[in-house]
Order: structure tokens, then sequence, then C-alpha cells
């Protein structure tokens, strides 16, 4: 019973960081712009999603620290800030992202335009962190989530060349556009690795007090959920690759995106488009302000649960709450969701080795993992990927900005 | 014991496993004729803004005197205080009513409890 909240806890965390309004929009324009050619960049974000979310699980259990505690005590008070204030900054874009993406859903099944829905939304995921408590949250965004599995049925249904797919995990460089291809391939990476997953992955270990013991289901849960959630991710870019790609429809806009679930589907594809997208959304919506709420309070020390009434964690929960309420004017104002939501991931993508970096370094250290050490295979692939996302950022935010 | 590797930025808790803050900073006495010890640790954000910069720790300090609960929220603790240090410190403290968490009760007053819910 207890390993089976586990997995869970890590089919939850998939949902929400894995995919959600990030992974749908960056790999669907990718299907749509580049058929299956950018599918490796996805196998890619998942070897490293799957390595970072081990780790994070493993040093929660080994140090009985969260990576931001341990993070904290390593690095000093000045590395704290210098991290968290990017941090911060891109995940209230990707909670206003995530917060367009549910309302997004909630307008194509009522026809009321989204910045109608920015505050509703934001209300409801503030009330269930307010009230709720944790488990509720994880149980119901995993098992209401697995409406998203909708994407690989009819990514099947579409019977989709293997030998193209299988081509596309094979990395190739782009044949026209190549400031396109490489901006959606950081986006992508951007979205798959979320630094908020792994804040959020290895609190939820502490607060379910894991030890050594759980090293072993922790291995398993971060394989199954990440995986569960590439196998989402993988039907989204296909099912895009099938229905747009060969007509040369370039997405950018939401309503578009729905069509490739009512091309295999038919019309009650557009409701479990809006379905997959506003649970997703919701659930990582959740997933960012917790998460950050976590990283401050654990940063500076602050008394914190989840499991208790909000006075009793006061600014914990006022952070969350400041954060959503603001994320969701942005919302409100009417920025198009599509384009914030593809901006931010390539920012997340910018700042990724503030965490993966040190990161690395802890889970390095003798002193603090002991026996339970990360082998060079883990090092070199999340040191490598992140540091490659990053470069490849930087120079394909700017160019896209010129371009577009 | 390492000053920097086991105690500046551990986390405190209290005598009933409520957390306080980080270790923010140590502070030394200097004694003539034999070696510094440990007189004290600090909690607060402006013992953080210190170790950036001197002057944006006094401008905090009047910033957070100015506002809600009129405290700048700097929690010094003797070092006799200090009964364990492992994987956080554990001081012999209540934590509530302390500097320590005086915007925390601030914010729960004034902010929280309006809310509906909060309890």
């Amino acid at each position: 019973m207890k390993k089976y909240l586990q997995v869970t806890l890590g089919i939850f965390t998939s949902i929400g960081g894995f995919l959600e309004v990030g992974a749908i929009a960056t790999t669907a324009q990718a299907g749509a712009q580049f058929g299956f050619r950018l599918a490796w960049v996805l196998l890619l974000g998942t070897i490293c999603v799957i390595f970072l979310v081990e780790m994070s699980g493993r040093l929660s259990a080994v140090s009985k620290h969260t990576l931001q505690d341990a993070m904290r005590e390593r690095f000093g008070a000045g590395f704290f800030l210098l991290s968290t204030i990017p941090g911060m900054v891109v995940d209230w874009l990707v909670l206003a992202s995530e917060i367009g993406g549910v309302a997004l859903a909630l307008q194509l099944v009522t026809g009321v335009g989204y910045q109608w829905w920015a505050f509703p939304v934001a209300i409801a995921a503030w009330l269930l962190m307010w009230k709720g408590n944790l488990g509720l949250v994880e149980n119901g965004t995993a098992l209401l989530g697995l409406v998203a599995l909708a994407f690989v049925v009819a990514a099947v249904r579409l019977h989709p060349p293997l030998h193209d797919l299988a081509a596309g995990l094979v990395p190739s460089l782009p044949r026209s556009d190549g400031a396109g291809y490489w901006f959606l391939a950081v986006s992508i990476l951007g979205a798959l690795i979320s630094p908020y997953l792994f804040f959020f992955y290895s609190s939820g270990a502490i607060e379910d007090q894991w030890d050594e013991n759980h090293i072993g289901s922790n291995r398993f849960t971060a394989i199954v959920g990440m995986s569960f959630g590439a196998v989402l991710a993988f039907g989204v870019l296909t099912a895009a690759a099938m229905v747009f790609y060969p007509r040369g429809i370039q997405v950018d806009r939401y309503e578009q995106v729905a069509l490739m679930l009512t091309e295999a589907l038919g019309r009650p594809g557009l409701y479990l488009f809006a379905g997959a997208l506003g649970i997703t959304c919701f659930g990582a919506a959740l997933e960012v302000a917790l998460g950050r709420a976590y990283v401050l309070a654990q940063g500076f020390g602050w008394n914190y649960t989840l499991n208790s009434p909000p006075a009793n964690s006061a600014r914990f929960s006022l952070v969350y709450t400041g954060m959503i309420g603001s994320a969701a004017v942005l919302m409100a104002l009417g920025i198009d969701p599509l384009t914030l939501t593809v901006f931010s991931m390539a920012l997340t993508a910018v700042t990724l080795p503030l965490v993966t970096l040190p990161f690395i370094l802890l889970m390095n250290d003798r002193a603090y993992m002991g026996e339970y050490r990360n082998g060079w295979i883990g090092n070199v692939a999340v040191v490598g990927i992140s540091l490659l996302a990053s470069l490849i950022a930087l120079v394909a935010i700017p160019l896209q900005l010129l371009g577009g | 014991m390492n000053l920097t590797r086991d105690i500046l930025d551990q986390q405190v808790v209290d005598r009933r496993g409520q957390r306080l803050g980080k270790v923010d900073g140590v502070i030394l006495e200097l004694r003539e004729g034999a070696p510094p010890r440990i007189a004290a640790i600090e909690i607060g954000p402006v013992a953080v803004a210190r170790r950036m910069h001197p002057r944006l720790a006094a401008w905090l300090q009047r910033w957070l005197h100015g506002h809600g609960p009129r405290s700048d929220g700097t929690l010094r603790i003797p070092w006799s205080q200090v009964k364990a240090i492992g994987v956080d410190v554990r001081v012999d403290l209540i934590a509530d009513g302390t500097p320590a968490r005086a915007w925390e009760e601030w914010l729960r007053d004034h902010v929280v409890r309006r809310l509906p819910g909060a309890e």
C-alpha cells in the first residue's frame, strides 16, 4: 500500500511536471513544423528527467534534507538568492502559462474567452492548496490525468509510420528554419526538465518520511512515472506530426492543437483534448506554486506544511497565494498563452544549469550521500544535457525574437 | 567541528521541532590569549543581507523596522542554548513569540486570518 502511494506521487509529479501546458504546446508545435524530426529531443529530455527525479528522491531519502535545504546548507545564502530569484521569475511565467492552459481548455468547452477564466481557475487552484492536503491533490490529478491517454489513443489510430518515428529518435540537423528548430528543441527540454519538479518531488519525499529503504522503489517510481509522461508526450508529437505536418499547418493557436484529436477521435476528441489540457495544466499550476513556496520556506528556514491550516504556516501560504494571484493577472490581461508558454519553457532551459550543476555536486558529496553517491552515467547525462540546453537556448531565444 | 560546514546555513528547530530559521550568521567572541569561541548564532534576513553587502543590510533593517510588526526579525541565540547539531540545529527555546517569528505571526494575524478558511 505504501509503495502504491509512492508511485502515485511519481505519476502525479509526472502528470503535473512532465505532461503539462509546456510539453503539450512545444511537442505539438514540433510535430506540426518538423514532423518526427525532433523526437530525439523528447527522448533526451526524458532520460535527463528520469535521472534528476531519481536523484532528488535519493538525496532526500539518504540525507533527510529536501533539495533546497541541502543546497542552502552546502552552497550558502548568496547562492540561494542568486539561483532563487531568476527561478522565481521564470516559474511565475510558467505558472501563468499553466493557468492559461486551463483557461483555454475551458474556453474550448464553453466558448467564453480565456481571459475571463484566469481568476476562477486561480481561485479553484488556490482553494485546493488552502483547504485540501497533498494526498487529495496528488491522487486527484493522477487519476483524472489519465484522460491524457487520449493523445496516445489518437496517435495509434492515426497509424504513424514507425520507421519515421524511429528515424526521428536519431539526432539530426535541421534542413531549413534552423532558428525555429533549435528554439523548439530547447523549449521541449525546458518543458520536460522543470526545476520545480525536483523541488516538489524531494519535498514530497521528506513529507512522506522516506529513508534508505525507499531507494529501490524511488528508482522504479522515477522510471515508470516519467516514462508514463514521456509516452503521453510522444502521443502528442505523433498526432501533431500525422495531422498537421503533411498539410503544412503551423500551430499558433491552442484551438488548432485540438484538431489533432478530432481528426482521430471525432467530436469527442475536442472534449478529450480540453479535459487533458485542463487537468494536466491544473496539476502543473499547483505543482509550480507549491514548488516555489517550498523553495522559499526551505531556503529561509520558515515553518511550512500543507497538512495543517494555512494559519500555521503564514509565510509559506502567502507565497503560493501571491504567486497564483499575480500570475492570474497576467493571463486576465490577455497575453497570448501559447507564445508565453513556449517562451517561458525556453527561459526555463536557460536557467537549468543554475539548479542541475549544484545538484550534481551535492549528489557526489561523500558527506551527504555516503555510499549512495551518483554514478558517472547520471553525472554525464545530467550535466551534458542541461548545459547543452542552456547554451542552445542562449543563442536560439534572441534569434527567435529577432526572426519572429 | 567546522563552522561553515556544520553550523552556518543549517536549519534551526526549537524544543518542539518547530522551524525557526536558518543559521544566517555566527557570532564569535575574541578573547585575549585564547582562541576565539562561538558566542551565539544569529537568525534573520538582516544577517543574510549582511553577508551580501552591508549597505543592503542597513537598508533592509530600516525597511523591516518601518513596516508590519516593526521588527527586523533578528534572533540571537546564545551558544549555551544550542543543544544538538545533527540534520538540524536544535536549540533550547520555544519559537513562538521570538523575533524570528515576528513577521510570520504578523502576517498570520493581519493577512492569513482575514482570508476565509485559514484556521
